[in-house]
């Protein structure tokens, strides 16, 4: 069953990605023909940003106990911290992935639309940002070798980059003073200018691009779960001092006062 | 907010800025930064009259710098000096982040204000707005010091520490220089109150205040184990 | 007073320590002996809550734990800038109790040296500091990680008046590699290498 559905996502991608190439020209931009790298830009752009939100929702439960509120981090399970942390590690990795694809497709319309791979423009620019912001996020992550640690500064590092992120996604490319000077369409979508089959293409692509996000997710949490898993229950599977260490046992002292 | 937590944030206040009088390296080292910033651009631009939007931007830049040298160092030096188990098994988190985070802001203010005059009167810039110049100046202020006393903190820990913290700092606070420079270049005389100076004093101070709202949960979150 | 129950820690991708339980009660003096590096110190850390557990539970004495508990450790360094009443004085505030700078700095013969910067203090005059502001709140739980370490005879006096007094009061866990703090002791523990 599973093997069908598979196949029947990569038969409808196919046929989308063949639609993409017969959609009409978009007469409105300088090169009508290449306009259509728009429809590979939205939805990872899209996806990307609840990724980015569902990652800071996974990172906040993280770090806050629900059951008694506290942020204290003695006061949290550090088993559920890891669980927590993965997936909103999951969703970071695969929105920075969307993210990134978002920034390539952008540099291709900028250098087919306006005459340049990169023309710091205000919104560009912004998101290179964001995509510098979620890079520091990887780094914290690998400075760190212990798997607590990296749960826990992980997480922090997560929230603390929500609001920037947010700031430069939504807020900083609709200040009046950065749309004057932008080439980005900033309307097209909430203005109606999408219509017809660019539209309807549009749509498909997000839906395909949604079900890619759910089974890469649960494909990285799981895989993420049993290395937990294996890490708690089965050390003798590690290559190097795997083996737990002998418990030692609390005994009374007898004769203590010769020694 | 009772006695107990006045007391508390009060005695590490105090613990940090004996330490810092005393041995006065993280002040001295920041205003040496901020001294040699603006002679080096000052030398730079040579007797070109600078346009406000480059003034502002290459302030902002300094400040930004400063900052993520020299207000990380509060969670760094514990770490390396080996005296933050101390705080960790004496203090509560809140006490610890607010002491500090009151007395970067002291230090990045003096910093700034030092920074600001000396690179004012280098560049021969007149502020036409003197009230956006402060504001955007001591908001600015208030939501580095936020920002960048957390990403110490979270960064204290690692192996490379001094190069992690103001890694993880500087795209984080690059949004906040936008608002910054957006509502300085407008006090130096480079565009109008209307055209964007409303939006970045309004931004700024709402960066500052979500930065120290939110900041003593993240701290809690991550401080002590 | 104190319960652990089936704690482990592990660092790396290895155990330190795993599947470790017991229950000290009022009194009790438990020696954790070991050679450097079998995790007598990561232990105290984690029963400190300096250093996160992997697995487990501890259960502390009720009340806040500020109060409750109190270590020294060899690595616990002091600011070289404040003086030694300063520092009584600091974890007083922080802990909200009182300071009893006077009393404390004459148990531990250090009254001299009050207005001395902790930075000119000798590694024993340090050990003493720590110890001081390790039992300044009367803890129920005291933790001691190596406490003969750089002392002399005088300063071993001094922990054996401080353990005495400690299991009048509560429990201590003391981790050393030095036989002769055995004598410390009414339970031990032995970690593996």
């Amino acid at each position: 069953m599973k093997t069908i559905l598979k196949a029947l996502y990569i038969l409808v991608m196919a046929a989308a990605t063949i639609w993409t190439y017969s959609v009409p020209d978009a007469n409105a931009f300088q090169k009508p023909g290449m306009a259509r790298v728009f429809l590979w830009h939205f939805p990872p752009s899209v996806i990307g940003t609840f990724l980015m939100m569902f990652g800071t929702w996974f990172a906040l439960r993280a770090v806050v106990d629900v059951r008694t509120g506290s942020w204290m981090r003695a006061q949290t399970d550090p088993v559920q911290r890891a669980e927590f942390d993965l997936k909103s590690l999951a969703c970071i990795e695969i929105g920075y992935i969307f993210f990134v694809l978002t920034m390539v497709t952008g540099i291709m319309f900028s250098y087919l639309q306006w005459g340049d791979w990169w023309s710091w423009d205000p919104r560009q620019t912004s998101f290179l940002i964001v995509l510098l912001i979620y890079a520091a996020y990887f780094a914290l992550r690998f400075a760190y070798s212990d798997e607590s640690k990296k749960a826990t500064f992980g997480a922090g590092y997560a929230l603390l980059a929500f609001l920037p992120g947010m700031f430069l996604t939504f807020v900083f490319p609709r200040l009046p003073q950065i749309k004057e000077l932008s080439l980005h369409p900033s309307d097209s979508i909430t203005g109606g200018g999408i219509k017809g089959q660019y539209a309807q293409c549009v749509i498909l692509l997000l839906v395909l691009f949604a079900i890619l996000t759910v089974y890469l997710y649960r494909l990285r949490v799981r895989a993420g779960m049993m290395e937990l898993e294996m890490e708690r229950n089965n050390g003798k599977l590690e290559n190097n001092g795997g083996d737990p260490a002998p418990t030692g046992v609390v005994r009374r002292i007898t004769v203590s006062e010769q020694d | 907010m009772n006695s107990n937590w006045q007391t508390e944030i009060k005695a590490v206040f105090l613990k940090e800025w004996r330490t810092e009088m005393r041995s006065l390296s993280g002040i001295l080292t920041s205003l040496l930064f901020s001294v040699v910033t603006v002679y080096a651009i000052g030398f730079a631009a040579l007797s070109t009259k600078l346009h406000g939007t480059v003034i502002a931007g290459m302030l902002w830049v300094a400040l930004l710098f400063s900052a993520s040298s020299s207000l990380t160092r509060s969670f760094l030096v514990e770490e390396e000096q080996g005296t933050a188990d101390l705080l960790r098994l004496v203090a509560r988190p809140h006490a610890v982040f607010w002491g500090k985070a009151l007395f970067n802001i002291f230090q990045n203010l003096v910093t700034s204000v030092i920074l600001s005059v000396l690179y004012l009167g280098f560049t021969a810039a007149t502020v036409t707005m003197p009230w956006l110049f402060v504001v955007s100046l001591v908001a600015g202020c208030l939501s580095l010091t936020g920002a960048v006393t957390l990403c110490g903190a979270i960064a204290a820990q690692a192996a490379n520490r001094s190069m992690l913290s103001a890694a993880i700092s500087v795209p984080l606070l690059l949004p906040l220089v936008a608002l910054g420079v957006s509502g300085m270049r407008i006090s130096l005389g480079d565009g109008s109150w209307a055209s964007g100076g409303m939006a970045s004093v309004v931004g700024l101070i709402g960066y500052a205040t979500a930065t120290l709202a939110t900041g003593p949960y993240i701290f809690a979150a991550v401080w002590k184990s | 007073m104190l319960k652990v129950d089936r704690l482990g820690k592990k660092y790396s991708g290895r155990w330190i320590f795993r599947g470790l339980s017991f229950e000290l009660g009022l009194g009790d003096r438990l020696v954790i002996l070991g050679r450097n590096g079998s995790g007598k110190s990561t232990l105290l850390k984690t029963l400190s809550g300096l250093t996160e557990r992997t697995e487990g539970t501890i259960t502390f004495p009720e009340g806040d734990l500020r109060h409750v508990l109190g270590l020294s450790a060899l690595e616990q360094s002091v600011y070289a800038q404040l003086t030694v009443a300063e520092h009584l004085q600091l974890t007083a505030d922080l802990r909200s109790c009182p300071a009893r700078v006077d009393e404390l700095l004459q148990f531990i013969e250090l009254g001299y040296a009050k207005d001395v910067p902790a930075g000119q203090l000798s590694t024993g005059m340090k050990a003493r500091l720590r110890m001081a502001m390790a039992i300044q709140a009367k803890p129920k739980l005291l933790l001691l990680d190596e406490p003969g370490a750089g002392l002399d005879e005088a300063g071993r006096n001094l922990v054996d008046k401080i353990t005495s007094e400690q299991a009048q009061r509560g429990c201590l866990i003391v981790a050393t590699n030095d036989p002769l703090e055995r004598r410390l002791a009414t339970l031990e523990l032995q970690l593996a290498d």
